[in-house]
């Protein structure tokens, strides 16, 4: 069979028959850190490709709100670049995922599944909240300005960070709460400065990310 | 410190693979045979016969679901598995300190 082979109890091992302790060192070492990296659900390439979607998807929406007076909100143009963007990252993470569970089941695929669910079901109550608001009338700079991107940024930012609590995960958990800090802190810049201010804090917070998760993975 | 400090069981290429590889899931997770087998890149034969070491010692635990073609074997760490690995880690640490 293709890219398989043989080991019986005393292959590669000294001509006396015993395993040599550095190569067992080595082997444990060479075979954990592959094992991590195959099964790991994310690496620092694909949080370096989620920095530079945010950062593009988002910078796309400012760009097509910055020069209103009043606000209108996001622009057709806007939200179909933004779009876009997201569902190739999506499909990106999606994909990454899968192939990492590929044969993996308990308690990591459950937590995985339960996680869309909680992900699906926040932003969906953040979009009708956000109808209840255009219905009562409030502006169009709360309900299509700072309402939709931070609520949805603190929603997803919660269960995430809910999540890798249980998981222990702890650098994960970080990102999730540094996210929530983005969503917070970016509400003050108003509806036009919080798409630019929310996609660069993404960006620089995924991209710390990327950077310790390459720094961990070479200890 | 000698060799006999390290548990034979686990101090054989093939086997030290396969404990390690199922010791990177996180604890109550386990790996399908064929994955198992993609990860390690051993024959069926050969890995079914290491399987059966480990498992026969308590080391890890296999569950088939299904019928025929279809069925499935998964394989995890069992507890006992898991501290195994840790004392024989520490041990070839230890091992390796004194040389």
């Amino acid at each position: 069979m293709n890219g398989t082979r043989d080991i019986d109890d005393t292959a590669a091992s000294d001509p006396d028959g015993s395993f040599d302790p550095r190569e067992a060192a080595k082997l444990l070492d060479q075979t954990t850190r592959q094992a991590r990296r195959r099964l790991d659900l994310s690496s620092p390439q694909l949080s370096l490709v989620g920095a530079t979607a945010a950062l593009l998807a988002l910078g796309a929406v400012w760009l097509s709100v910055r020069g209103q007076h009043p606000y209108k909100g996001p622009t057709a143009a806007g939200l179909l670049v933004m779009y876009g963007i997201l569902a190739c990252w999506i499909a990106t993470a999606v994909t990454f995922q899968r192939r990492a569970l590929s044969g993996v089941s308990g308690r990591s695929v459950r937590q995985q599944r339960a996680f869309g669910a909680a992900i699906v079901t926040a932003l969906v109550a953040v979009s009708v909240f956000q109808g209840v608001l255009h219905h009562d009338g409030v502006s169009n700079a709360i309900v299509y300005g700072i309402y939709p991107l931070t609520a949805q940024l603190i929603a997803m930012g919660a269960v995430a960070a809910g999540l890798q609590a249980a998981r222990e995960d702890w650098p994960a958990f970080g990102i999730a709460i540094a996210v929530m800090c983005v969503a917070a802190g970016g509400a003050f810049a108003g509806p036009r400065g919080v798409w630019l201010i929310d996609g660069i804090g993404l960006c620089v917070v995924v991209l710390g990310y990327s950077v310790a998760q390459a720094w961990l993975r070479r200890r | 410190m000698t060799l006999d400090a390290l548990d034979p069981l686990i101090h054989v290429p093939a086997r030290l693979q396969i404990v390690a590889t199922l010791a990177a899931l996180p604890e109550g997770d386990a790996l399908s045979f064929p994955r198992l087998q993609d990860l390690i890149g051993l024959t069926p034969g050969n890995l079914i016969t290491h399987l059966r070491k480990l498992e026969d010692a308590g080391y890890l635990a296999t569950e088939k679901s299904g019928n025929g073609p279809a069925s499935r074997t998964s394989v995890a760490l069992t507890h006992r598995g898991r501290a195994a690995l840790n004392t024989y880690t520490a041990a070839i640490r230890r091992l390796l300190d004194g040389l």
